[in-house]
């Protein structure tokens, strides 16, 4: 376990969210060390999905804080929380479909280049952020495919793609939503390993519901239930609590086997 | 579809791209030409109209096609830049101010960069449907001021003044055609180029992002209100430049340059042309004018042609002409041209039938309910036919109703031969 | 007055655009379209059965460009829809014009109702008007009645959120949707029918009245029934408000301490001074807006982002 002793990476602090009357998420706190690749898994509308919209600023919490770096990032804009350093993927694949490849890697990078809203520069002439481009898609394996419109690539393509969109602007914390949801066996293992190689050195966190995945990737597991953690441990010590396996592993098997 | 594929996989090393150049530099040539085959007057004032459109329409596209930002009330920036102009020169004349008139078009620039930041600061937070109603408010609030404040906007009568009464730039006046027809070509050109710079900068890059998908962009580090706003900002600005070559050319500006039909006809000509295109808007521009020019010599429902052409695009277009040329154009480099030829000549025949068996049942029942009493005679396609008898209305009727079942018989056939043209191409 | 009317259109136009999420710009075109039937129906056979039949006419038109149009187009999206509506709006006053010319139709309110109802302050107040609030209320009546009181109504309400879900239970969805689209135009119509003879039918007027539907509709809150009804009241009150007081800006000007300049003529500030009420009242539900947008983006009642 690495940085214990420098301020977390991301923080929750009795964090709580309500639309109306229905209480999602229900007073969370966590610590996500720097550097560390935690995963948050629990059953459907445990409130993962809201959670990650709460710490990427898509949602204000009703109560409770999110720190970023020790910063208190809550009531902030998805912008601002993503120039903090933050970057995320989607569940549902969310990219530039009318763009070819290229220029959705390239959006991920204009900001963090330095670019900004600026409209004096032309991109084409850009040579440090064309090489930058181009070096990201060797990392996913789609420089093959650089001047293919988004659209027409195959569903591993796109998800691959969606994970460079993420990475690209160089955020060191990574938050990724079910980076391999609906993929074949192969699939799957050609992804976790892609993202084993694209977060190396950055703070990973990941909402998935294939439980191989999660214990192969994640140094730490929080299980999220009705809106609350009920665990947070080492995948192993987290296969091996009870309360775990009542509250969701077991059911999680049940459901497929 | 898209022309900007071509665009990233262009050389990066040269200076200028000459493969990129040359369409620059064939416009130049072919706008120095023009006058050499339209010296007459009328030419150059049709010319000069296609000019401001195509500017205007440019400029409005950078908003509706890169930013994907639907306005009612476009025609308030080029009507508030023409209108400060047409002051300026007014103070030009009477006050002696210093300002050459090749460098007015940058002052409406300016002011309609100035308005569209002030409009934009709240009309942008939103996109789609709801910009679009604002976008209508404030263009119906400006067209409305226009009558009332009549200090500013000259109310009925409008606002008018003289370009001659500057400094001479190199010993023209500008007073005659020729001349403000270079000056507007000049400008014409040096706003087009801007406009396609300004769509390969990081900001107009980011445009596209933001219409395409712009919970995305946000995640990406940028705030989707504050791309919309630069570039509504860049939109005026263009149209702005496009109001000043009204008020140099016309020399008057009204009303009529604010208000809703105004802005509705830029959205027509740039849909019409293709919105997803850069040369979209100029064809729309070029073809509309003509359009505009040529009909209403020959037919008093030209709007009405106008109209329908509109809606048909709309339904069956989306891509507008300029995406009608470039389905054609794939099959053709890609050598499937062939496939196309034997299901379009089936067409043609029944399809012009169809064309002018509408257009004579459209004109005769018109002529019909609205001539002057007495006068039963009208010319249609150069025959002298009686409107009022119930034979060509016949004759046209039952034309168009074969036409029309024919058409529909054969436009799946059109259809698929085009698809397989198209679709080829992507196993090669 | 003029407020029922526009409600009895932003009605219309509020329930397509949060049955369909499009906002039908060529609403105000079927209100002219039901005028103009209204008075085609009432030259052969008089004003009653024009209001029934016109209506149902112009609905029968809205179903099926619903069916032939707007749902070709929706594939593409909810700004090429707008375009289309937008489209269709020209077309119409180009037909209108086509069947019946630029001028203006002589369309009268039935005999029957050419008597002054009551009096205030020795104003005659005609029936004609009492009948168009009759009208409008019972209009509004009916439709909140069939949204929330019928079976129909329900599966409405449900598919305005759930379209999928109402989908699978079997009810046809595309079909609600041109229904929707049909009575929303033919409600749009019942307005241009009684509207006709009091405001005049003329090819302008679907212009006239519908910048200012959208903008109602705006400030009441994209999709808000009882936005638009609020919003429509607040406008047709500042409306009437500012044709009735003749109130100078002068007078307004010199009540807070202002002097007026003598050389009023010369003076930048002229339309200033001569400004008058009656003048601004056009531009008054504009100015309305956009206060109101600075305000609360999402307009009075609105909640839906879109």
């Amino acid at each position: 376990m690495t940085g214990v002793h420098q301020s977390p990476a991301i923080e929750l602090r009795n964090l709580h969210k309500s639309f109306g009357l229905a209480k999602i998420i229900q007073g969370v706190d966590l610590a996500i060390h720097q550097q560390e690749r935690h995963a948050i898994i629990g059953p459907n509308g445990a409130g993962k999905s809201t959670l990650f919209n709460l710490v990427t600023g898509k949602y204000v919490p009703t109560t409770g804080g999110v720190y970023l770096h020790g910063q208190n990032v809550s009531g902030k804009k998805p912008y601002q929380v993503n120039r903090m350093g933050l970057s995320r993927s989607f569940q549902i694949t969310n990219i530039f479909a009318r763009m070819t490849v290229f220029e959705n890697i390239r959006c991920g990078l204009l900001w963090s280049m330095g670019f900004r809203y600026s409209f004096w520069n032309l991109v084409n002439r850009q040579r440090k952020l064309t090489d930058r481009v181009d070096e990201i898609l060797q990392q996913i394996n789609l420089l093959a495919r650089r001047d293919e419109l988004a659209g027409v690539l195959t569903y591993a393509e796109q998800r691959a793609l969606e994970i460079g969109i993420t990475i690209a602007g160089g955020a060191n914390i990574i938050m990724l939503d079910e980076p391999t949801a609906g993929m074949s066996a192969s699939e799957t293992s050609y992804m976790v390993d892609l993202i084993r190689k694209v977060t190396e050195d950055k703070t990973l966190i990941i909402v998935e519901h294939d439980m191989g995945v999660v214990f192969d990737l994640a140094d730490r597991i929080s299980v999220l239930v009705y809106g609350e953690i009920i665990a947070t441990d080492e995948p192993q010590k987290v296969r091996e609590s009870s309360a775990v396996q009542e509250a969701y592993l077991g059911s999680a098997v049940e459901e497929a086997g | 579809m898209s022309i900007e594929r071509q665009q990233s996989t262009s050389v990066k090393t040269s200076l200028i791209p000459i493969r990129s150049a040359m369409p620059w530099l064939i416009a130049c040539g072919f706008l120095l030409l023009l006058p050499q085959f339209f010296p007459s007057g009328a030419g150059l004032t049709i010319m000069n109209q296609m000019a401001i459109t195509i500017v205007f329409a440019l400029a409005y596209n950078m908003l509706l096609g890169q930013a994907g930002m639907l306005s009612f009330g476009h025609a308030v920036y080029m009507g508030l830049g023409g209108f400060f102009c047409m002051h300026l020169l007014n103070q030009v004349e009477y006050n002696q101010l210093y300002l050459p008139l090749p460098l007015l078009p940058l002052f409406g620039g300016l002011f309609g960069l100035i308005f569209a930041f002030l409009i934009g600061s709240f009309s942008t937070r939103r996109a789609g449907t709801v910009f679009a109603m604002i976008s209508l408010g404030v263009g119906e609030l400006i067209a409305a001021c226009s009558i009332i404040i009549v200090v500013f906007f000259g109310g009925e009568e409008g606002v008018s003044g003289d370009r001659t009464m500057g400094p001479q730039v190199f010993g023209f006046d500008f007073a005659s055609q020729l001349e403000v027809y270079y000056l507007t070509a000049i400008w014409l050109v040096l706003a087009a180029l801007g406009m396609y710079l300004f769509s390969r900068t990081p900001i107009g890059r980011i445009a596209n992002a933001v219409r395409d998908n712009e919970e995305r962009a946000e995640f990406l580090g940028y705030s989707q209100r504050n791309v919309r706003w630069i570039s509504f900002c860049a939109s005026g600005f263009f149209c702005g430049i496009a109001g000043a070559l009204f008020a140099i050319n016309y020399e008057i500006l009204t009303e009529e340059n604010l208000n809703l039909a105004t802005s509705g006809s830029i959205l027509l000509v740039t849909f019409l042309g293709g919105v997803g295109f850069f040369v979209g808007p100029v064809i729309g521009a070029v073809v509309f004018t003509l359009l505009q020019t040529v009909l209403s010599l020959y037919t008093e429902i030209w709007q009405l042609y106008l109209g329908i052409l509109f809606v048909l695009t709309v339904m069956f277009f989306p891509f507008g002409l300029t995406g009608l040329i470039a389905m054609h154009f794939r099959p053709w480099v890609l050598g499937k041209a062939g496939l196309l030829i034997r299901p379009y000549a089936k067409m043609t025949v029944p399809a012009l039938v169809f064309l002018f068996s509408a257009v004579a049942v459209m004109e005769i029942l018109f002529h019909a309910r609205h001539s002057s009493i007495g006068s039963e005679e009208m010319n249609l396609f150069g025959m002298t036919i009686n409107s009022h008898s119930p034979a060509p209305l016949m004759i046209a009727g039952g034309l168009l109703l074969i036409s029309f079942f024919a058409v529909r018989n054969l436009a799946p056939g059109l259809w698929n031969a085009w698809q397989d043209a198209n679709h080829q191409e992507r196993e090669t | 007055m003029t407020g029922l009317l526009l409600f009895m259109l932003c009605s219309g136009l509020t329930l397509i655009f949060s049955m369909m999420g499009v906002l039908n710009f060529a609403h105000a075109s079927f209100y002219m379209l039901g005028a103009y039937f209204g008075y085609q129906i009432s030259t052969y056979v008089g004003f009653w059965p024009g209001l029934i039949l016109a209506p149902v006419i112009v609905g029968v038109i809205g179903a099926a460009i619903e069916r032939y149009g707007l749902r070709r187009v929706h594939q593409y999206g909810h700004v090429p829809e707008l375009i289309f509506t937008f489209g269709l709006a020209l077309l119409i006053e180009e037909v209108v014009q086509f069947f019946w010319g630029k001028s203006q139709m002589a369309f009268e309110a039935p005999a029957a109702l050419k008597f002054a109802a009551f009096s205030i302050a020795g104003n005659a107040f005609p029936a004609y008007k009492v009948f168009m609030i009759f009208i409008a209320i019972g209009v509004f009546l009916v439709l909140l009645y069939i949204l929330t009181k019928t079976r129909i109504g329900m599966i409405i309400q449900a598919a305005l959120s759930h379209p999928e879900t109402v989908q699978n239970l079997g009810h046809n969805v595309p079909l609600i949707f041109m229904g929707v689209f049909g009575v929303g135009t033919a409600m749009a119509a019942i307005a241009g029918v009684i509207a006709g003879p009091v405001l005049g039918t003329f090819p302008g007027m679907a212009v006239l009245l519908g910048s200012i539907v959208f903008v109602t509709i705006v400030i009441g809150g994209l999709g808000s029934l009882w936005g638009a009804l609020l919003a429509s009241l607040l406008i047709g009150w500042l409306q009437t408000f500012a044709a009735a007081y003749n109130l100078r800006m002068a007078d307004l000007l010199t009540a807070i301490g202002l002097t007026e300049p003598v050389d009023l003529a010369e003076s930048l500030l002229s339309d200033l001074w001569t400004l008058t009420l009656p003048q601004v009242g056009p531009i008054l539900p504009y100015l309305l807006m956009i206060i109101v947008l600075a305000l609360r983006p999402q307009g009075l009642f609105g909640k839906r982002e879109t």
